[in-house]
């Protein structure tokens, strides 16, 4: 009978209550009510709601310049002056590409690129491995002082030495050729070489030191221990460290320019500029010279697609490999 | 006897008994590194020597280094002389302070960006790659984008209205906000490797403690990483320094088309470059502390 009651009694308590608050109020209220579980399942779902929002705003503002070369590399000149034609041409115009092919004097540039990139990619991979690997698993007796000489040239602009090594490539009648670019790779330096010996480092240093010493007892050298034990293991290194060489050496837009300037001998990405300068040169005002800019713009994207079509294919093909790794990096096993 | 023998069959290692076994563990060591010594002394001493060298003449191009006597030696002419003019300093000045703006923007932001990515979610690797696309847009194509104004969000800038200085401040933040995010790709990299090296077990002791996810990132993950603020900090320090579009770097650029002002350019990059470290020694002084 009592417990009738009671039950009875806390029932209507609790209708008058659900019924005197409502909104957001009750909404807490009920938040404030729930277990654990329901709790931190409730704060989940909006915490996913939050992090989807973001990131597809700012993935957007990635991917935006993306869609306007495109856009833009298919616009007649007309579409492009039209304040009216936004990211939509009113006609596809594939001459654009046809004239940029020109431009860029795509063929040898092209293998100019992919050479030095290719070659600088594969020596940096491996160079960069080697004093990675002996910075991070051993502790010799000048181990940090070639520590502290790594992130000095992570430090030094490469303005400083520039004008200095341009002299010495070219007593060595090396300018014009693909070894000032490719030959520093080959010892673990040139562009961004530290960095990625920092890279190697850090994923040298996670690996236990167990497995390595049953190697050694097993009788393996250490040569053997690197090559067959220790770089398996830093797969996801080598992956990051690959793709990013390869993609900023085929970026370089100072180095490579300077110790490569022949006309037939240089890179791609200096050739852009001389789509600039198609119509530019025979410009005479102000106003002109606009014009210029506006009739040689769409080629110019046009121009930009073609030089970033390998990138992209490595991108695409790699980023399995670069997600995996961007996935281990850190990770403690 | 027998087992004596077999001890010493056992020690089979007698080509090495001329060092401890430590002594040749720090020696394989060195050994791995000589590459990249070598490479060291040829491609970056050699050539910071030269530099020093061409600085302190009155360089022609057919004589760089001053050693065949086609060059004079100036001594430190060319130092006074940059230091003299007016137009260098402000630029130097002007370029630091645009680099100090920037580099807490690209730090925090690229923190805020790896923390999210760092979160399990379905679908988290294509936002984890699409955030590298800079790093292959970058390089000339970037310029062009840029001039074209893709990357400026004007409506931000707009929005900004007060004081001058304000204006100012938030009006470079905001009108670059493009170009700041875009700068931010290795700096989100470097944030979660650091992320990730969190052990989950402090994560587990801080919530079972009654932490929300607020209080655990400011007492557990930030203290964990504040090493990676401080390295971030100084990547994109050295990153915004050398940046091609940086307008030292222009000068130095134009120095050097001249043909006649090659020890000019190196006084001045090495003015610059000693500037620099100065900024950065300091920066490190400051931080030392969060450095552990």
């Amino acid at each position: 009978m009592t417990t009738e009651t009671v039950n009875a009694a806390e029932n209507a308590a609790g209708v008058v209550e659900k019924k005197r608050i409502g909104g957001i109020k009750g909404l807490i209220k009920k938040y404030e009510n729930l277990g654990y579980k329901a709790k931190k399942k409730i704060m989940h779902f909006i915490s996913r709601i939050f992090v989807y929002f973001v990131l597809i705003e700012m993935a957007f503002l990635f991917i935006l310049p993306f869609i306007y070369i495109f856009s833009t590399s298919l616009m007649t000149s007309q579409d492009y002056m039209d304040p009216t034609v936004q990211y939509i041409p009113t006609t596809v115009n594939w001459d654009n590409f046809v004239k940029a092919f020109q431009a860029l004097d795509y063929i040898p540039s092209f293998f100019n690129s992919l050479g030095t990139s290719l070659l600088s990619a594969i020596f940096q991979t491996l160079s960069c491995a080697l004093i990675g690997y002996s910075l991070g698993r051993y502790k010799f007796r000048f181990r940090n002082i070639v520590f502290i000489l790594v992130v000095l040239v992570l430090l030094i602009p490469p303005q400083v030495m520039i004008l200095a090594s341009y002299g010495l490539w070219a007593t060595l009648s090396l300018v014009n050729t693909w070894g000032p670019v490719v030959l520093p790779a080959v010892f673990g330096l040139g562009l961004r070489g530290a960095l990625f010996v920092m890279i190697y480092m850090y994923f040298f240093q996670r690996i236990p030191p167990v497995l390595d010493d049953s190697a050694r007892i097993d009788g393996a050298g250490p040569v053997r221990v690197f090559g067959q034990i220790m770089l398996p293991l830093v797969k996801s290194a080598i992956a990051i460290v690959f793709i990013f060489s390869f993609v900023w050496h085929w970026n370089d837009n100072y180095e490579a320019p300077t110790y490569m300037y022949l006309e037939g001998k240089q890179t791609l990405q200096p050739r852009l500029a001389n789509i600039r300068n198609y119509f530019n040169k025979y410009a005479t005002s102000q106003m002109m010279s606009e014009l210029d800019r506006a009739l040689s713009e769409p080629m110019l994207f046009a121009g930009c697609l073609m030089v970033m079509f390998p990138v992209l294919l490595v991108y695409i093909f790699g980023q399995k490999q670069l997600a995996a790794g961007i996935e281990r990096i850190g990770v403690i096993e | 006897m027998k087992q004596i023998k077999y001890k010493k069959k056992l020690a089979h290692s007698q080509k090495y008994t001329l060092m401890s076994f430590e002594k040749r563990r720090n020696l394989e060591g060195f050994v791995f590194s000589i590459p990249w010594l070598i490479g060291f002394l040829g491609f970056i001493v050699v050539p910071l020597v030269l530099s020093v060298r061409i600085s302190f003449f009155q360089t022609v191009l057919t004589d760089l280094y001053g050693f065949q006597g086609t060059s004079t030696f100036v001594g430190i002419n060319n130092y006074v002389k940059v230091i003299q003019d007016p137009s260098v300093g402000e630029t130097v000045f002007k370029s630091f302070g645009m680099s100090l703006i920037k580099v807490p923007v690209i730090v925090a932001f690229s923190l805020f960006v790896a923390v999210l990515l760092k979160q399990e979610f379905p679908g988290r690797t294509v936002f984890r790659v699409i955030f590298f696309i800079p790093v292959i847009l970058a390089g000339t194509i970037m310029t062009y984008l840029f001039a074209d104004g893709v990357g400026n969000m004007s409506v931000f800038s707009s929005i900004t209205t007060g004081s001058a200085e304000i204006n100012t401040f938030f009006g470079t933040i905001m009108s670059n906000i493009g170009s700041i995010m875009w700068a931010s790709s290795v700096e989100i990299l470097i944030f979660l490797a650091a992320l990730q090296s969190v052990p989950a077990i402090l994560y587990e002791v801080v919530e079972i403690d009654g932490a929300t996810a607020w209080e655990s990132f400011w007492h557990v993950t930030l203290p964990y990483i504040s090493p990676f603020v401080i390295l971030n900090c100084i990547y994109a320090l050295v990153d915004s320094f050398v940046a091609s579009d940086n307008p030292v770097m222009s000068i130095m650029n134009s120095m050097t088309q001249e043909g006649t002002k090659y020890g000019q350019a190196s006084a001045l990059s090495w003015l610059y470059m000693l500037a620099t470290l100065a900024v950065i020694l300091i920066f490190i002084l400051f931080t030392r502390r969060w450095l552990k």
